[in-house]
Formats: structure tokens, C-alpha cells, sequence
């Protein structure tokens, strides 16, 4: 009996001691979708520090980007969250802060930060003129090409237009130098929308007008899509594309399978790793091209999409000020320059001399980044992607014609969103 | 027998022991289901802090049965599936158990092997077909048409891919389209048998070990060819077992997710693939539950189908 007791007293005396321990020491839970980005392990090192400088204990989860979406939404219903702070998908910004999934960071941004961000990466967050999350990544697709196989066929650059593209893909053809000279990732996936974004840009336009309604089924949009199913038709795209993701289009590029292609940053370097790529040296990373047509209305000369993240805070986190520091300090200058990886958002970042003698390519980057277009920001954003995504991939399959799945798209769009 | 104060009669003590499991079946399980049912009549969607409802009556049910085209290419697309699946798995899965029915040697090693494929996690299935589907280079499958020179050195073929099958043939190609199949469906469908017919095996391998050898026996006597035998004695012996083999296959056919969706994530609507999309990634809880019950609803139509047609005396 006294064992018991004893038992007992030490058990309690634990308790105890941990319910005083965490009392004294703040404690944040973070979710963060380990994808191609900053890596878990560069995750947890920022982690660290902030802990030693400001004594609130970070607790970070990593998952996949599948899943990302769903766990924040269990932990937003939730009467207790389970994080504090999530890394937001710029594509949730309309859906999470309509359902007030998320807090309005607009009385701690202070005019300073807004001035070195760049608008178009702050835009991104920005949802019924409030700003929803802190920018925190600036992924966005970038033009890759074969700079061999464009000598070979006779030409002395890279093209300046989609039309010019095209041309140097059918002497490639022609010569026999490859195959299929385009690939890309066009998959029934959320990488098909991003593609289609891009290209809708490069014909000067988007895909939703301001008001958030949706205009792609005329000019720009649908010729976007017509480009895309010729160059199936042509034979200029790899038909291998409609199964690809990013990743298989990227292997089929730096495996020298194809001349060109479009793709998010990632790609720089598996490129350039000889370990893995064929393509060392002849592989180039440069601006997406425009069509001849749109030439002079973009500063440079190209139309790409974003695929930024923020960090953002849950509106049902109990610590919302020690959520925000820890924001505040991982989407800090000091903390981007740190891991140049990643491009920064920073504009006083993208432009230092430390930045450009570390990062050879920044200035393409940069100017990429200048020139993105944004998916709709709609509320039901996963709905409106998806019918797009299945109508883009039917007219892609050749099941049906451009036009007619555009407009099929719009009207079932619409009846999602109300209109 | 004189029973001791305080000790429990059997029947109170059994269910004493079950209560745990039962408590455990209501929360997990019955709980949850309950929960469903009664979201499938709402409009129901997360807000912060809960879920926001509104009674909508038989709404939801109605939109998927007479409003919504996706749902019906679901139902003709799953339907696909299943009976396809079902048929190559019956006549290959009795086939082996004939085969490993009979005496030869090695006999116990073939049938411990045979049954790897089930033990597999259906993600690690899918994860392996993934790399032998690959439609590049460096696909498996891809390679060994190369090594046996089926395909040219620069030929990969798009396994995975949204040809639908026999196209240019009349009826076929169009019966194809309708039901909306495609060649990554049809490899989906290979690589899931692939895996479940070692169970078939096994069940039928079970009801065919008690059968008497007498039986054929006699009817060779009497001058049945094996054709005969099969249909005569081994058929009818084995109804029970094909019953609960289709009935047990068919609801795991008809609810797959997990495979066409590590493969071919939304791009192969089966109703379990559009019912997670609706409810899980579109978040429109209400609609998603009705669609979960509607799968079961078609489940246990079919059931009652198979119970009519193969439900027979037994003859022992």
C-alpha cells in the first residue's frame, strides 16, 4: 500500500511540474506541407532559433500537400485548434478567409513591409481587401529549353514568342533532333489550371476578370487552349504530357527528351545535377514566351503563374500574438536571405549584391515573378479548378473542341459559384 | 448447480466483456454512420468552430439521381470496374484453385507463395504499379517490351494513358466511351486483380479440398468428360463460396478508392474517388454523405441480386 502511494505521489509531482512548465513557456503548433520548397530540416532549423531568441517553443508538423488542406480545415472546425499557424496555398486565400478560416493580418503589417514586397506577391493574399497571410514562398513557372537542340536546328536563341517557339519546333521535328520537342504537366491536376493561367497570359489575358467572374472562354482562354491541343495535334507536344506532373515533366526535359517546356523553380536544379540530368549545360533557364500579338503590353515580355505560400494564422488559435512573431520572424528578411534556395519575397533581398553573387539566375527571377498571373481567387476555388481541369484535359484528350469545353466549363462554373 | 453470491450468470459476463467492444463499435463506427445519414439531408459546410447546417430534405439525394451527369458516369464507370474485375478474378481465381487442387510437387510451396500478392498494402501495390506503368523510359514495363523487342529502342508507351480502347471497333469503341473507360483503366483494373485473385484462390481452393473424390469418380464411370464434371458436380458444390466471393468482392469493387486514387488522383471518377472529392476536397459534407450512401444503397441492391440468383440448398 505505501508503494502505491508513493507511486502515486511521484506520478503527481510529474503532472504537476509539467502543467507549471507549460504554463511558463509559450508554445506554438505549426503545419507546414513539405513539398518542393524549403525542406523540413531548414523548416526546423529557423524553428530553433526563433526559439532561442524568443522562448516560445515551436511544435511544427510536416506533411504532404494532399493533405495540408484537409488538416487545416479539421483544425479551423475544431472547438480547440490543433495549430496556430498553417502554410496557406495561395489558391485557399478566397475559400479560408470567406469562411473566416483565417485572421486578417492587416493591423500587423506595417507600411515598411508592404513597401519591399513586391504587389504582385502581395495581391496574392489579398481577398475582399484584406491581406489573409504573410508571404512566405514565391514559387512561379519558368521557361526551360534545350539550347543545343535549338542550335542544331539552326536557330541561334531561345524564341521571344509562342509563334517563334513553334517554329523552332518544327524544324526540330523536321530534322529529327527530338521527338516530341514540347513536354509539360498537364495532368487532371491543379498543375493543369496553373498551366492554362500561364498560357491564358501569354495570350494577354485571364482567366477570371476583377470582379471575380469567369472570362475564359473567349480571346485569351480559348485561345490558350487551342495552342495547347495544336500542339498535341502537331505532334510538337509529348502526348506522354496529359499523364505528366511536375516532377515527370521535369525528368522528361532533363532527360533530353524534349526541347522545352514550363515549369516552377524546381527544376533549375535538378537540371543542373549531374547525378540525374542529361541536359548539364544544354539545359537553359530563361523567360515563357508571349505571342506576337501581346508583345509590348507585359514590362518583360512574358506572362507566367504563381504558386505562392504564405504563412497565416488559425482565427481559433488561443495564441495569436506568439503566432504572429514566429510569423513575422520566418518570413523575415534576415531569415531569406539566409536560404536563398528559395526565391525571396523581398525585393531588398532580390536585389543585393549578396543575392545575385550567391544566385546567378536571380535576375530572371525576378523579373519572372514581375510578370505572374494569379489563379481565380473564388471562394470555391477547389470546385472551379476541378471543372476546369476536367474540361481542359477533355479537349486535350481530343473528346472535345476547345470552345465547346471552355463554354461548358463557364456555365458549370457559374452554377457553383452562383452566378 | 448452486450459484455463489456476486458471480455473474455466463450470459452478463459475456456481455460485460463485449460492452468495451460494442462502446467501441458505437463511437467509431455506428456513431459516425448515424452522423452521415442525418448530414445527407443538410447542406452542411465547416465554418470556424463547427459545421454550419441547413435541413434540406431529400435534396441532396435528388441531385445526384436526376441533376448531376457526374454521378451517372460514376455509377456506369464503377459498374465497369467491378464487373470486369469480377469476371477476371472468378475465372482466374477458380482456374488456380483447379489447378492447385490436384496433387504435384511442390504443391505447398506454390500455394504459400500465391498468396503474397494479398498480403501487399493496397499502397504498396499501387506505389509498385506505378513504377511498372511508368510511361517513360524508365518504366518496368516500358523496359522489358524493350529487351524482348516488342517496342523500338525509343518507343515508351503511355500506359496510364486516356485512349479508350478499341475505339474504331462499332459498338465496342462506342460502349467504351459511354462507360467512360479508358487504357490507364483497364491497367488499374490488372494491377488490383493482380492482387485479389489469391483470395479468390484461396476461398474456392477451400470449398473444393471437401469435395469427394467419389464424386467424380462416378460420373467419369458413367462417361462425363471433365467439361461435364465441372459443371455438374464442382459448379453447384461451389455456389455457396461464389456468393459470398462475389457478394464480399463486389462491395470492395464498387467503394475502391485507394489505388485509382494513388494512381490517377480525380482524373478516374469511381464513386469512391468522387465521393472523397466532394466531401473532402469541395467540403460540401452533406452532398458527400448522401453520395456515400448512395454506394451502398447501389451495394446492397446488387447483394440482393446475387442472394436471389445463387441462393441454393446446399448438397452434402
Amino acid at each position: 500500500m505505501k508503494r502505491l502511494m508513493v507511486v502515486f505521489l511521484i506520478i503527481g509531482m510529474m503532472l504537476v511540474s509539467g502543467a507549471f512548465t507549460a504554463l511558463a513557456a509559450e508554445e506554438i503548433n505549426v503545419i507546414y506541407m513539405a513539398q518542393a520548397a524549403y525542406q523540413p530540416d531548414e523548416v526546423r532549423d529557423m524553428a530553433d532559433l526563433f526559439e532561442e531568441l524568443s522562448g516560445i517553443k515551436v511544435n511544427l508538423e510536416f506533411v504532404k500537400y494532399d493533405e495540408q488542406h484537409e488538416k487545416v480545415v479539421l483544425s479551423a472546425v475544431a472547438p480547440v485548434p490543433t495549430y496556430d499557424v498553417f502554410s496557406l496555398d495561395l489558391i485557399w486565400t478566397a475559400e479560408f478567409a470567406s469562411k473566416g478560416f483565417c485572421v486578417a493580418l492587416d493591423d500587423y503589417i506595417t507600411p515598411e513591409v508592404r513597401a519591399d514586397i513586391a504587389p504582385a506577391i502581395m495581391d496574392a493574399f489579398v481577398f475582399d481587401g484584406k491581406t489573409w497571410a504573410m508571404p512566405f514562398l514565391a514559387n512561379f513557372q519558368l521557361f526551360f529549353y534545350n539550347i543545343d537542340m535549338i542550335k542544331q536546328a539552326g536557330f541561334t536563341g531561345p524564341p521571344k514568342t509562342l509563334e517563334e517557339m513553334v517554329e523552332q519546333m518544327k524544324a526540330m521535328k523536321k530534322k529529327g533532333i527530338v521527338k516530341y520537342p514540347w513536354t509539360d504537366s498537364w495532368n487532371q491536376k491543379e498543375g493543369l489550371t496553373c498551366e492554362y493561367v500561364w498560357l491564358t497570359g501569354a495570350f494577354g489575358g485571364d482567366t477570371f476578370d476583377e470582379k471575380g467572374r469567369p472570362i475564359f472562354n473567349t480571346g485569351p482562354g480559348l485561345k490558350a487552349l487551342e495552342f495547347m491541343v495544336m500542339l498535341l495535334d502537331e505532334g510538337l507536344a509529348n502526348p506522354k504530357a496529359l499523364t505528366n506532373d511536375e516532377p515527370a515533366a521535369r525528368d522528361d526535359f532533363i532527360a533530353g527528351n524534349a526541347a522545352f517546356t514550363s515549369n516552377w523553380t524546381f527544376q533549375y536544379g535538378s537540371m543542373n545535377d549531374p547525378a540525374v540530368s542529361k541536359v548539364v549545360g544544354a539545359g537553359k533557364m530563361g523567360l515563357l514566351p508571349v505571342s506576337k500579338d501581346v508583345l509590348g503590353k507585359y514590362p518583360y515580355d512574358s506572362a507566367s503563374v504563381s504558386g505562392f505560400q504564405g504563412a497565416a494564422i488559425l482565427a481559433n488559435s488561443k495564441n495569436k500574438e506568439a503566432a504572429w512573431k514566429y510569423l513575422r520572424y520566418i518570413t523575415s528578411p534576415i531569415v531569406q536571405r539566409a536560404y536563398l534556395t528559395e526565391m525571396p519575397v523581398w525585393t531588398s533581398v532580390q536585389t543585393s549584391a549578396y543575392a545575385m553573387t550567391m544566385d546567378p539566375v536571380i535576375d530572371i527571377k525576378a523579373k519572372e515573378i514581375a510578370s505572374v498571373h494569379h489563379r481565380p481567387k473564388v471562394p470555391p476555388y477547389p470546385e472551379v479548378s476541378s471543372i476546369l481541369q476536367r474540361y481542359i484535359h477533355l479537349a486535350l484528350e481530343g473528346k472535345m473542341k476547345p470552345k465547346a469545353a471552355l463554354d461548358k466549363a463557364k456555365a458549370e462554373i457559374e452554377a457553383v459559384m452562383g452566378l | 448447480m448452486r450459484r455463489r453470491v456476486g458471480e455473474l450468470s455466463s450470459e452478463r459476463l459475456a456481455s460485460i466483456l463485449l460492452l468495451p467492444s460494442i462502446l467501441i463499435i458505437v463511437c467509431v463506427v455506428i456513431g459516425p454512420l448515424v452522423f452521415a445519414f442525418y448530414l445527407s439531408f443538410y447542406k452542411a459546410e465547416p465554418v470556424i468552430g463547427g459545421i454550419s447546417s441547413e435541413f434540406i430534405g431529400f435534396s441532396n439525394y435528388l441531385y445526384y439521381c436526376f441533376k448531376d451527369p457526374l454521378f451517372w458516369n460514376a455509377v456506369r464507370l464503377t459498374t465497369y470496374f467491378t464487373v470486369v474485375s469480377l469476371i477476371i478474378e472468378l475465372i482466374l481465381g477458380i482456374g488456380m484453385a483447379l489447378v492447385l487442387n490436384k496433387r504435384f510437387i511442390g504443391r505447398p510451396f506454390v500455394r504459400s507463395i500465391m498468396l503474397l500478392p494479398w498480403a501487399l498494402p493496397t499502397v504498396v501495390n499501387a506505389r509498385m504499379w506505378e513504377w511498372i506503368y511508368a510511361g517513360s523510359s524508365f518504366g518496368a514495363l516500358n523496359g522489358l517490351m524493350k529487351v524482348l523487342h516488342i517496342f523500338p529502342a525509343d518507343y515508351d508507351a503511355v500506359w496510364l494513358g486516356f485512349g479508350v480502347p478499341f475505339q474504331n471497333i462499332p459498338l465496342v469503341g462506342s460502349f467504351m466511351e459511354w462507360v467512360g473507360a479508358s487504357t490507364a483503366l483497364h491497367m488499374i483494373i490488372l494491377a488490383d486483380t493482380w492482387k485479389v485473385t489469391p483470395l479468390v484462390t484461396l476461398l474456392v481452393l477451400a470449398a473444393l479440398q471437401p469435395i469427394p473424390d467419389n464424386y467424380y469418380e462416378a460420373a467419369g464411370i458413367d462417361g462425363a468428360g471433365a467439361w461435364s464434371q465441372f459443371w455438374h458436380i464442382t459448379f453447384p458444390l461451389l455456389r455457396p463460396v461464389l456468393l459470398v466471393i462475389l457478394v464480399l468482392r463486389t462491395m470492395e469493387l464498387f467503394r475502391v478508392f485507394d489505388i485509382i486514387y494513388i494512381l490517377m488522383q480525380y482524373s478516374i471518377r469511381v464513386m469512391g474517388v468522387y465521393t472523397f472529392e466532394v466531401g473532402m476536397k469541395f467540403l460540401h459534407f452533406g452532398k458527400g454523405s448522401a453520395l456515400s450512401f448512395l454506394v451502398a444503397l447501389f451495394i446492397l441492391g446488387i447483394a440482393l441480386i446475387y442472394v436471389k440468383l445463387l441462393h441454393s440448398e446446399e448438397i452434402y
